[in-house]
């Protein structure tokens, strides 16, 4: 009957835990994709070759914080503003036909992999050959860098917690076994046991509540996570073009094997370390 | 085979329950250990199981001193000593037959040896017909019987029970002397903690008497049952 409860309990604690995982994951993916439109937009100076452009180029690519980044020619340029600024009114812009107002405006946009890193990279650039301005967006990149380490900080805290009752728990249960069969034990020692013999039933009992405690609850968050993610797009379809959510398959592939090695072995730590003072009879 | 050098066992409240006692028990002898309530007796039957470690001296059985086992040979030692308790402790949940294998189960013994030796043993304590019944079903001298097959299925070359006959009446007390004297006439060495003097001066065996943890008398006895027990 114990058992029945610590594995209800168990399997809460892996529900929660999945959940905070799923939402968690889903959020960094959002911040993720919010990070990639943060582009830093590097200018060159008037008199600038195209070698020296080149190798802006290349220096920018060899760095390990740049995603991607693209070359944006001056003619480019001023084809984008057209098309923002001058939408119904091509009349207007068809006067600086052989004059492009942006002439000097050639740029790299570069996308970063982690905008935490941003403020180095805009030296770095700043300091290269050829660089006249480098334009980026710190307040943009400060409040994704902080959203990132409050909800990493955020999921560290929630899983200690969980994993803390969880092995709470299974420690309970196997305390409430000991004393059950505390009789038991003693006439297994008394009449030669090995600490193994008499071990065994007590770690595969914590094993099965954890196995049990994980699978369960994983299953029913598997449904869910689909269920939401159709309802959501269903509903929502404004929604669609703005986010996108991972795909169970994609959270699952990690939960799965991560909350059964997790039950499985607070399951097995918790028992064999609530046995212990008991087995030195 | 049996050997206490200067033993003494003091409690943490710094009481002693045993005081620099000396002893030697030779293999295939039955000695009684007598002695008041606290007079540590019992605490000589957990020396010599390693339940308990001496503050003092060194114990000796098998002819090993078992000062010297580490936590992890403990079991194997104690499957070379046979062990019956006033109160039997048997598995209340488990019949005759499942107690009694339960001891080979316990050291891993092959299920031929099990089916096999748990027959044996309950017949030569007189309770073969009994093998499906409970605990709760039998007599304390039956349930004191299957304790005592329990202790020897594993063939221990020493036998300690502790107060076996204090929960049975005289004529369940009487039978179960009568058995153990069967087991050492057999060649297991017996040692039996008591406080029951008619049985020990009925049957003439060697006493060790205990008063305040010190070892006050040693009397050889001249063996076997007297005419009282015949009674």
């Amino acid at each position: 009957m114990f058992s029945l409860a610590s594995i209800a309990t168990m399997g809460a604690c892996i529900f929660l835990l999945g959940v905070f995982y799923s939402i968690g994951s889903n959020f960094n993916q959002m911040v993720r994709e919010a990070e990639e439109g943060v582009a830093i937009t590097v200018f060159f100076n008037e008199n600038a070759t195209d070698d020296q452009i080149k190798a802006v180029g290349k220096a920018i690519s060899k760095r390990d914080e740049v995603a991607h980044y693209d070359f944006i020619s001056a003619d480019e340029a001023w084809e984008d503003y057209k098309e923002i600024y001058f939408e119904g009114n091509e009349k207007a812009a068809a006067n600086f036909k052989e004059d492009n107002p942006l002439a000097e405006d050639a740029n790299y946009e570069i996308y970063l992999a982690d905008v935490a890193e941003q403020e180095d990279l805009v030296k770095y650039i700043e300091g290269l050959d050829g660089v006249r301005e480098v334009h980026q967006s710190e307040v943009a990149a400060r409040t994704l860098t902080d959203f990132n380490s409050l909800l990493t900080y955020i999921s560290i805290g929630v899983i200690i917690i969980l994993v803390a009752v969880a092995i709470f728990l299974i420690s309970n249960t196997v305390m409430v076994g000991i004393a059950v069969r505390r009789e038991e034990i003693a006439i297994m020692k008394f009449i030669g046991a090995t600490d193994r013999f008499v071990r065994a039933p007590f770690v595969v009992e914590g094993v099965v509540i954890g196995l049990v405690g994980s699978v369960l609850p994983l299953a029913l968050l598997y449904f869910l996570y689909n269920a939401i993610l159709t309802y959501v797009y269903d509903k929502f379809t404004a929604l669609n073009s703005m986010v996108s959510f991972i795909p169970a398959d994609q959270i699952f592939r990690f939960l799965i094997p991560s909350s059964i090695l997790l039950g499985v072995g607070i399951g097995y730590i918790g028992s064999r370390v609530t046995l212990k003072r008991h087995l030195k009879v | 085979m049996i050997e206490l050098r200067h033993v003494t066992k003091k409690y943490e409240e710094g009481i002693h329950a045993v005081n620099d006692i000396s002893l030697h028990i030779e293999p295939g002898e039955f000695v009684f250990i007598v002695g008041d309530s606290g007079s540590g007796k019992s605490t000589i039957i957990k020396l010599l199981l390693k339940e308990l470690e001496p503050t003092s001296g060194r114990v000796f059985v098998n002819g090993k001193d078992i000062g010297l086992i580490s936590h992890k040979q403990i079991p194997k030692f104690r499957r070379n000593v046979g062990v019956v308790f006033q109160n039997f402790r048997l598995l209340k949940d488990r019949n005759v037959y499942e107690n009694v294998a339960f001891a080979l189960r316990v050291v891993e013994a092959p299920r031929s040896r099990i089916r096999k030796r748990v027959p044996i043993m309950l017949s030569l304590v007189g309770l073969a017909a009994k093998y499906r019944s409970l605990p709760k079903q039998l007599s304390g001298g039956e349930q004191q019987r299957v304790a005592i097959a329990r202790a020897l299925i594993n063939e221990p070359k020493i036998l300690l029970a502790d107060e076996p006959t204090g929960n049975l009446d005289s004529q369940n007390a009487w039978e179960i002397m009568r058995l153990l004297e069967e087991i050492n006439q057999k060649g297991t060495t017996v040692v039996v903690v008591t406080h029951n003097m008619d049985i020990v001066h009925a049957m003439n065996k060697r006493v060790i008497t205990i008063q305040k943890g010190v070892v006050v008398e040693d009397r050889k006895g001249r063996g076997g049952l007297n005419q009282y027990v015949s009674i």
